[in-house]
């Protein structure tokens, strides 16, 4: 098709269609000078089917101009038919019915030629812009018959290098061709057959072939590009070897998860689990879970279904295959894996540091029990005593008790009263130390409390204090204890001095508002600096060996009263001079945090 | 003479408490073993009891469950006797006004505020 093209005024005219317009125009007038001599001689064997052929020819090129071929055809028919025929009106009829025939069949003709034109383009459409490579070739020999471009283009090759070709030399290896032989001799249709072409410069080209036989001897065979699908599936392989090396030799477990089946188990799950990876994978991971932990669980997915990174708030019972169990805190991490979104989890296991924390609870509690025996033991026959001295003491005279006898026995009481106050401190610092004590607060003038104090020990006959708080300081917090803090401190600063003693108990504006500060100073004999960080150790006293015995005193007192004040967020420190005197500042919180 | 009941299985203390309380003019009725406490409160009522806690076989907290419990006795006030520190916090678990703790060990003082708390 096509040829040479000549220019005919403003249209282009191909050589073949000017070839035909001359054979179309020569039969035309053959046709109308024959018909004339047949009508001019009466001679009735020669008639209009002359015409039939230019018409049939025109309309099957050219289906619309082969209508106006049949009209010109039709008038000048009829031209000459009237001409000779007049008067005869039923021979002109005859002509005229002769020359509407002509139009009528170049129609039908132009109809049924458009039609099949038309399929012919859509199918050469389909052929020519597919996004389909199309090959088709010999099912003997495999010799390339048809291709489009877009398989050409898919190897790089021109349209002719293709069709010059041999099919079964376009693949990439020889173990492919193999199967593809292999795959064409058992089966006339295969879809989705995956293989590497060669492409031209060496290079392999992924490609998805589906073929069938169209005929005994053809095969249409497809092919789609899928070099960028292999691409990114080499990728995420190599992706998941690196996320691979990294699970396996984590020391967390990993799993990782796909609407809660399990699709990957690292080997530290296997160990944490007792499972083998392949007894675990494809399972539920409820399944592993302490039926207890499942409420907790179902609310716990519901997080990392929607796809957040999430750390479970509480604790995991995992069931071992050794009907162990083992504890675990999760941390969720949306992931895809294999092309899916899916989540990674990561298991850590706190087990070992809860049997420990356990283990700790447990020593302490037991701890507690023990001092608590031991306190009720050492009480009790301490009662004996106390209430004979008391009875003693209150009446002498009925027991016939001396002056210097009942001052013995005084002495004695004092004994039996510390020993007591020694025994209240131990337990004080037991329950300060459980961590179990809740601090009853409320809210009382800080003034008010420490007169109280140094009214109800009577520190004042034994030391000149001086108290300077502004009345309207308020502190929220366990009375009872920040008073027995009180009494610790004002009986220290009065004990560790000499006469004439002074004690200052003053309220100082920190350079912060957040805290009250409250200053208790003394006269006293001060700390040396190298004990000045162990005194609030229990039993710990400065220079303790001298100043036990001199003072008659045991060091609870400063480590329980440290521990009240830290568990009312505040903190006590103290600066000393030795020979000058020591000054204990208490720091309380004004606001009081809600956990305190 | 207000009649007060010890129910208490140390001896030493018995003893002492029984001069003691006479001294201070209370009358004592002397319990050394717990299970006889519950016949003695019905037939010899006291207007108060004096209630030891670590005791055996039955321990004041069970004794103390029972005589409010089936036995019913809802008014008789108790004063725990002990030594055992967390005491404290159990009573205040009770909200029984007629429950208050003697700390063990007492002195004088101490044990004429505790009686006088219940009665005067």
């Amino acid at each position: 098709m096509g040829g040479r093209i000549f220019t005919v005024g403003r249209n282009t005219i191909s050589e073949t269609d000017l070839v035909r317009s001359i054979v179309i125009l020569s039969f035309t007038i053959c046709s109308i000078l024959i018909s004339a001599i047949a009508f001019s001689r009466s001679i009735p064997y020669i008639n209009y089917q002359l015409f039939f052929i230019p018409i049939v020819y025109a309309a099957y090129f050219y289906p619309r101009k082969g209508i106006y071929v049949a009209a010109v055809c039709g008038v000048v028919y009829q031209a000459v038919g009237y001409y000779y025929s007049y008067p005869d009106s039923v021979a002109m009829l005859g002509v005229t019915a002769e020359a509407l025939l002509f139009v009528i069949i170049a129609i039908v003709i132009a109809y049924f030629i458009e039609k099949i034109r038309s399929g012919e383009a859509r199918y050469r459409t389909v052929f020519e812009h597919s996004q389909l490579g199309i090959v088709l070739f010999n099912r003997e020999g495999f010799s390339v018959r048809q291709t489009n471009d877009k398989f050409a283009a898919m190897l790089n090759y021109s349209e002719q290098e293709i069709l010059a070709s041999v099919f079964t030399d376009l693949f990439f290896i020889d173990q492919e061709k193999e199967r593809f032989l292999d795959r064409i001799d058992k089966h006339r249709e295969t879809t989705d057959f995956e293989t590497r072409l060669a492409a031209a410069g060496g290079a392999a080209c992924w490609v998805n072939l589906s073929w069938s036989m169209i005929d005994d001897h053809t095969v249409s065979c497809t092919a789609i590009n899928i070099n960028a699908r292999k691409l990114a599936e080499k990728l995420n392989n190599d992706n998941m070897m690196k996320y691979r090396q990294l699970t396996e030799h984590s020391p967390t477990s990993i799993l990782i998860v796909v609407n809660g089946v399990i699709l990957y188990a690292n080997p530290t799950f296997e160990e944490f689990s007792g499972y083998g990876a392949p007894e675990v994978i494809g399972k539920e991971l409820v399944r592993f879970l302490d039926p207890r932990d499942l409420h907790t669980y179902s609310e716990f997915a519901q997080h990392w279904i929607s796809r957040k990174p999430v750390a479970s708030q509480g604790k995991f019972r995992f069931i071992r295959k050794d009907g162990g169990i083992r504890v675990a805190i999760l941390f969720t991490n949306p992931i895809v894996h294999a092309n899916k979104p899916a989540t990674m989890i990561n298991l850590m296991d706190v087990s070992e540091k809860l049997r420990l924390e356990e283990k700790i609870q447990l020593d302490n509690d037991r701890r507690r029990g023990i001092i608590i025996t031991v306190a009720h033991e050492l009480r009790t026959p301490l009662q004996p005593i106390l209430g004979y001295l008391d009875m003693l003491i209150t009446d002498p005279d009925g027991f016939g008790i001396t002056d210097d006898t009942k001052k013995i026995l005084e002495r004695c009481l004092v004994s039996v009263d510390r020993e007591r106050q020694i025994i209240n401190q131990m337990l004080e610092l037991s329950v300060l130390e459980s961590g179990k004590l809740q601090l009853s607060r409320a809210a009382f003038p800080l003034e008010r409390l420490v007169h109280d104090v140094i009214d109800t020990s009577g520190y004042l006959t034994k030391a000149d204090i001086s108290v300077t708080i502004p009345g309207d300081i308020m502190l929220s917090a366990d009375r009872d204890r920040i008073y027995n803090v009180f009494d610790s401190l004002l009986s220290n600063a009065i004990n560790y001095s000499k006469p004439p003693r002074n004690v200052e108990v003053f309220y100082r504006m920190g350079s912060t508002d957040e805290f009250h500060h409250i200053s208790i100073r003394d006269n006293g004999i001060g700390i040396p600096p190298e004990s000045i960080e162990n005194i609030f150790e229990p039993f710990q006293l400065a220079d303790a060996a001298k100043l036990s015995r001199k003072y008659d005193r045991i060091g609870l007192s400063l480590s329980n009263a440290k521990k009240v004040i830290q568990l009312h967020g505040g903190d006590i420190t103290v600066e000393s001079v030795v020979n000058g005197g020591s000054t204990f500042t208490l720091h309380l919180p004004k606001v009081v945090k809600s956990d305190a | 003479m207000r009649k007060i009941m010890l129910v208490e299985d140390d001896q030493q203390i018995l003893d002492m408490m029984d001069i003691l309380l006479r001294k201070i003019g209370y009358e004592p009725v002397l319990v050394s073993d717990v299970r006889d406490a519950l016949d003695l409160v019905k037939n010899n009522p006291p207007d108060l009891l004096l209630l030891d806690i670590m005791m055996t076989p039955v321990n004041g907290w069970e004794f103390l469950e029972k005589l409010r419990g089936e036995f019913g006795n809802r008014d008789l006030p108790v004063l725990l006797f002990t030594a055992a520190p967390e005491a404290e916090e159990k009573v205040a678990l009770l909200h029984d006004p007629r429950i208050a703790i003697l700390q063990k060990p007492a002195s004088l003082p101490d044990l004429k505020a505790g009686l006088e708390r219940f009665l005067i």
